[in-house]
């Protein structure tokens, strides 16, 4: 009985098991060491899908012009990090292209790549530090979180509670986004934030959270989130507690995207990821082949906002015509 | 320093003038830390309860009770695990991966030759605990088979099967959940979302699966077997148990409890992530052990873990609902748990002393 | 001739129990000193004061005539009073000379070790103790057991020893290592260190003692020059009762044969070599022989705890082919281990708990546990062994060890077993308790059951066996009955090397 019951378990599960197999196949191929042709792309945990868009983005763009790709991910560990820098290094990289761990973390693996003469460009978050690397190619957050600032007093009538869910505090942009925040709802009087709480980029924990937070505060009338996948947490609960409250987000995800189009989440800001990463696989290239960088280190990027005025003509961060 | 042991000795040995008195405080005191959970709880409340007008709401009660229950079935899971003496390091990865694959089944479904097959939600939610029994089953025959320690073989697994719940959508989100009539799928939210009777599913399937832990480890002879194989293995192997046996059941319980919990997550989230669960094994391990499990193996209730979820989480929801930062709820959780086990130290000592003296 | 070390009426009690009664004890300079007794008679108590890891309930030391305090193990050694333990507590993965300085190794600066003076000292001392050849820089768990003993004897008399105390450093020696040991104390004798050395074993210690002094019940009850005393005298003081008086003989009928073993080998690092018997209804049976001749070894395999790597074993005329625990109690055997704290309770459980471990799938009803039923078997075996617990709810470790082994008794007889396998059933229980478990045994034979017990106690085994086997080294060395047993016959199979060629 017992092992009937096991064994059938068993298959079920192998079955379910091997649906992973599916899409799964990624050509990571390391067969020939021809050091002037790889681009290491490194790059926070796919799981979030703007990372995800961000590496697919480099590593098209790499493959395009001819090169060949190592795709890492270093989950927002400096130390698994560094030690993907020194992979990049041992295999004697053109470029490494690079979505960095942390600002300050990040510099001295960075510095020892660019003493081994293999230039680093870095895309989405800055470090704390110039000359290092060749480019700092990033979405200007403060602008963009201006704008979801902007449309989340719009959406609130310029009165009322509202709540925000930030980022993990060791991440740079979750306090750039914060103040751009603040720079616009505070300047309103009657804009009443009444519990501020760290998710750290977590769906299950801004879901909790936010459940929290609306029992303490039953009057809240908006949730404004640092990034898309505490907005899509926040919008779980406040679906639950079937209530009428604007969530605004930022990264502009698909899933976010499409919840606008449903009347779910209200906005979102985009940031132009696939745009950022091609822009640094093209400068990686022209530096590889003229020796030196043809743009200024720091380049700001604006993000777009997304409402239902124009969220039909996002696809995979990237609004159609911008 | 150097008669101390005879001191020791003779205190042992008859009791002093005064000593009934001293006995009943100190079996005064031996209540209080048995029921320490339940006392630490009571405090919570009534703390939060005057902070904040809000906490003692029915509402609230109920959502804390909803979020407890997640963490109160994974960690009913561990305590079967850690009475053995073992530890299962892996339950928050386990819980990752039944929701993906809940989530992958629910979302795309499963690829035959031929086509697409979808199952109804109830199907999917027994296919999503029976990956967790699995998954549970390798660890106890790697811990027994190959005499991999618990703690190295759970750790394994851990990794295991966090890359597995990645490798399943390459990374990605399921993001919505719902299912759709056409295939038949939907009503996966029913035991994440929905209420009964004005309770949570959730709620309700942690009471049950609380009933039913309690009724196993007290009431049948494998959980004294439990027990058993927890307080001395040798006993039970010269007593007749199948240890190995034993052992590979409750991994397999705890898999089974783990997957369980991450379905709820997962249907009250609406969308499974392969980072769902990340690093709950510790909160789950950290009821057990509030709740007076002993990590040696052999002592611990299932109520107690359950009081031990209940003091986790009420902390926790109440530390958000007054609106103190992240980094507080981090140093006051970890004080609380340590403390707790500090409390446990004194009840053992105060009981054996207290056993030594009536003997 | 004059008094090194000396004990003046030291009384030693832990709770209720006295362990030591009034005991004068004196250690002669320069002599070996024999302390012998049996199991429980007070020596280790009596040696564990002697070398500062106990202080005594009342009494004094004496060193050199003054009176002294030996606070712990490491004051006792800073007067040169050194102890090696019966168990080794030698680091198998250190290096002998790590070994000797362990815990206090020579300091070159103040915090590096100073490998190099530390070996030079470490083959001096070897070489003292005769082992010339040997490297200090060799692991000690590559050394045979003779040699980590010298080990032992080396890291204390690096301390200048005056008085080195031995717990019954023979009890795991080949002969040969055996003779070396003597040797080596022999030359201890002639550098004026006196040794104090607790044996079992007559026939050995007779060798080399100098003084002989017996202890029985936590009283000192002979102290002699060895040259006048005999053997016999030796037991007679050891035992100092007649041993029939205390234990009750089984002398019921004898029926079939219940267990049969042919030719049971296991292998170990205490090997069971080519073992056969046989334990026939209503009979007692006992297994008399030394520590590491084997004797657990028999009959954790006759429970299906160890493989056999051949032989066979029949109950009850079957076969048992299968050996594991699960089969060997279906077939209707039961062991009562040797150890009761690391192999028979669960110290964890209540004493209803334990009593019913064994058979706990019985008390049920649809699947779940009846109180009631468990209640009322394990309230009968409480009466039946008169166990005397504060009640059946009470964790077992507040229980007295005679009733704890009761406890373990009681799981044993509930699963119905026909032959019960008892390994030392009375060691480390008081005298009362040992009467009552030796009138269990007896009963349970006279109901018709197989009994067959393990004793290293001689006057023990004398008393309560219908037949007694000797084993040594893995081999069963003789049998007697009862008519024919003699403590100088059991001492003298014990320590044989030869097997017992034609089973009467």
């Amino acid at each position: 009985m017992l092992r009937r019951t096991l064994i059938a378990v068993g298959a079920a599960s192998v079955l379910a098991l091997s649906a992973c197999g599916g899409s799964s196949d990624k050509s990571d191929s390391g067969s020939t060491p021809a050091a002037s042709k790889l681009i290491v792309i490194i790059t926070p945990s796919p799981d979030n899908v703007f990372f995800k868009a961000e590496q697919e983005a480099a590593d098209a763009q790499a493959k395009k012009l001819g090169y060949e790709t190592l795709v890492l991910s270093h989950d927002d560990d400096p130390t698994k990090q560094s030690q993907e820098i020194d992979t990049a290094i041992s295999r004697k990289a053109a470029a490494i292209i690079l979505d960095n761990a942390g600002a300050d973390a990040s510099v001295a693996a960075i510095q020892r790549a660019k003493d081994a003469k293999i230039p680093t460009f870095l895309i989405d978050r800055e470090i704390n530090k110039t000359g290092v690397a060749v480019a700092q190619i990033v979405s200007n957050n403060a602008q963009g979180a201006g704008l979801g600032g902007t449309e989340f007093a719009k959406l609130m009538g310029n009165k009322g509670e509202y709540a925000e869910l930030t980022g993990k505090a060791t991440d740079t942009n979750a306090g750039v986004r914060s103040q751009g925040y603040h720079g616009v709802l505070d300047q309103y009087p009657d804009l009443k934030m009444v519990a501020q709480q760290s998710a750290n980029w977590d769906q299950a924990e801004a879901l909790q959270k936010t459940q929290t937070i609306l029992q303490a505060h039953p009057n809240i009338k908006g949730i404004i989130a640092g990034n898309d996948t505490m907005a899509l947490g926040a919008f779980a609960a406040v679906q639950a507690a079937k209530k009428n409250i604007v969530v605004v987000g930022f990264d502009g995800s698909p899933d976010v995207v499409s919840s606008i189009l449903k009347d779910g989440i209200k906005a979102t800001v985009l940031q132009p990821a696939s745009k950022i990463a091609e822009m640094a696989v093209d400068q990686a290239d022209a530096y590889v082949k003229n020796g030196k960088a043809d743009q200024p280190e720091k380049q700001s990027i604006d993000c777009v906002l997304v409402n239902p005025d124009n969220a039909k003509s996002v696809t995979n961060f990237a609004v159609a015509g911008s | 320093m150097t008669d101390t042991h005879v001191r020791e000795a003779s205190t042992a040995a008859a009791p002093e003038p005064g000593a009934p008195r001293g006995r009943a405080l100190a079996r005064a005191a031996l209540l209080l830390l048995r029921g320490r959970t339940l006392v630490v709880l009571v405090i919570l409340i009534l703390f939060f309860g005057a902070v904040s007008s809000e906490y003692l709401t029915q509402s609230n009660l109920i959502l804390m009770t909803k979020h407890v229950a997640i963490n109160a079935i994974l960690a009913i899971g561990v305590t079967f695990v850690i009475l053995t003496g073992g530890i299962d390091l892996s339950v928050g990865s386990i819980a990752g991966l039944a929701s993906m694959v809940a989530g992958g089944l629910l979302f795309k479904g499963l690829g035959v030759p031929g086509g697409t097959v979808f199952f109804s939600a109830a199907v999917v939610i027994v296919i999503g605990i029976a990956v967790g029994a699995l998954v549970g089953a390798v660890n106890g025959i790697v811990i027994t088979r190959f005499k991999v320690a618990p703690f190295i073989a759970t750790l394994g697994m851990l990794y295991v099967a966090r890359g597995l719940a990645q490798l399943h959508s390459n990374g990605g989100t399921y993001p919505d959940l719902a299912g759709t009539p056409a295939r038949g799928n939907t009503g996966f939210h029913f035991i994440g979302v929905d209420s009964v009777l004005g309770i949570p599913v959730a709620v309700w399937i942690m009471i049950l699966v609380a009933i039913a832990a309690i009724v196993v480890t007290t009431r049948t002879p494998f959980g004294r077997r439990i027990f058993a194989v927890g307080g001395n293995e040798r006993a039970a192997i010269l007593a007749g148990i199948r240890v190995n046996r034993i052992k590979i059941a409750v991994y397999v319980i705890s898999g089974a409890c783990a997957a369980l919990a991450g379905l709820l997550l997962t249907s009250e989230l609406g969308a499974a992530y392969p980072d769902t669960a990340t690093t709950y094994e510790l909160n789950a391990i950290a009821a057990a052990v509030l709740g007076g499990t002993a990590l040696s193996g052999g002592r611990g209730t299932i109520i107690g873990t359950v009081m031990g979820a209940f003091v986790i989480g009420f902390l926790s929801d109440g530390l958000v609902l007054v609106g103190v930062s992240t980094f507080w709820q981090s140093v006051v959780k970890g004080a609380v748990i340590v403390f707790a086990v500090i409390t446990e130290q004194a009840q053992q000592r105060l009981q054996s002393g207290l056993a030594r003296r009536t003997a | 001739m004059t008094a090194i070390v000396e004990a003046k009426s030291v009384s030693k009690s832990y709770g209720g129990v006295h362990a030591l009664r009034d005991v004068t004890f004196t250690a002669h300079r320069g002599q070996v000193n024999v302390v012998v007794g049996e199991n429980g008679a007070g020596k280790s108590t009596l040696m564990k004061i002697l070398s500062g890891a106990e202080q005594p309930t009342s009494g004094e030391i004496l060193l050199d005539g003054e009176p002294v305090v030996l606070a712990s193990p490491r004051d006792a050694q800073a007067r040169g009073i050194g102890i090696i333990h019966q168990e080794l507590s030698l680091f198998p993965n250190l290096s002998i000379a790590e070994n000797m300085f362990a815990g206090r190794e020579l300091r070159r600066g103040r915090r590096f070790v100073d490998a190099a003076r530390q070996k030079h000292k470490a083959g001096e001392v070897l070489a003292r103790l005769g082992q010339h050849g040997l490297d200090p820089r060799k692991d000690v768990g590559e050394l045979p057991i003779g040699q980590q003993q010298l080990v032992e004897i080396g890291r204390a008399l690096l301390e200048d020893v005056r008085v080195l105390i031995m717990d019954e450093p023979t009890s795991a020696l080949s002969n040969h290592e055996v003779d070396v040991l003597f040797e080596v104390m022999a030359d201890l004798r002639r550098q004026d260190v006196t040794v104090i050395y607790i044996s079992h074993k007559l026939d050995e210690f007779r060798r080399i003692g100098d003084w002989v002094t017996v202890l029985r019940d936590g009283r000192l009850v002979a102290h002699e020059s060895m040259s006048r005393t005999d053997t016999a005298w030796i037991v007679r003081q050891m035992v100092g009762r007649d041993p029939d008086s205390l234990y009750v003989r089984n002398g019921s009928p004898v029926g079939e044969t219940l267990l049969a073993v042919r030719g049971l080998t296991v292998p170990g690092t205490v090997p069971v070599h080519d073992v056969s018997l046989t334990v026939r209804a209503g009979e007692v049976v006992g297994i008399y022989g030394l520590m590491g001749a084997g004797r657990t070894e028999l009959v954790e395999c006759l429970m299906g705890m160890r493989r056999a790597a051949a032989g066979q074993v029949l109950v009850r005329g079957r076969a048992e082919d299968k050996g594991t625990v699960q089969s060997r109690m279906a077939a209707g055997l039961a062991l009562v281990p040797e150890d009761r704290q690391r192999d028979g309770l669960v110290q964890t459980m209540s004493v209803r708990d334990n009593i019913l471990l064994a058979t706990v799938a019985r008390f049920t009803r649809a699947g779940l546990l009846s109180g009631g039923a468990e209640q009322r078997a394990a309230e009968a075996k409480v009466r039946e062994l008169a166990i005397r617990s504060p009640g059946l709810a009470a964790g077992v470790t507040a229980l007295s060890g005679g009733n704890q082994q009761k406890v373990v008794l009681a799981r044993a007889l509930l699963t119905e077993p026909v032959v019960l396998l008892l390994d030392e059933p009375t060691r480390g229980i008081d005298v009362g308790a040992k009467a009552q478990i030796a009138a269990l045994m007896a009963e349970l034979a006279a109901r018709g059951f197989g009994v067959l017990f393990i004793s290293s106690e001689l006057a023990e085994v004398i008393a309560m066996a219908d037949r007694v086997l000797v084993m040594a080294r893995g081999r069963i060395t003789a049998e007697f009955t009862a008519d024919t047993v003699t403590e100088e016959a059991l001492v003298s199979a014990s320590a044989s090397e030869s097997v017992l060629e034609a089973l009467p």
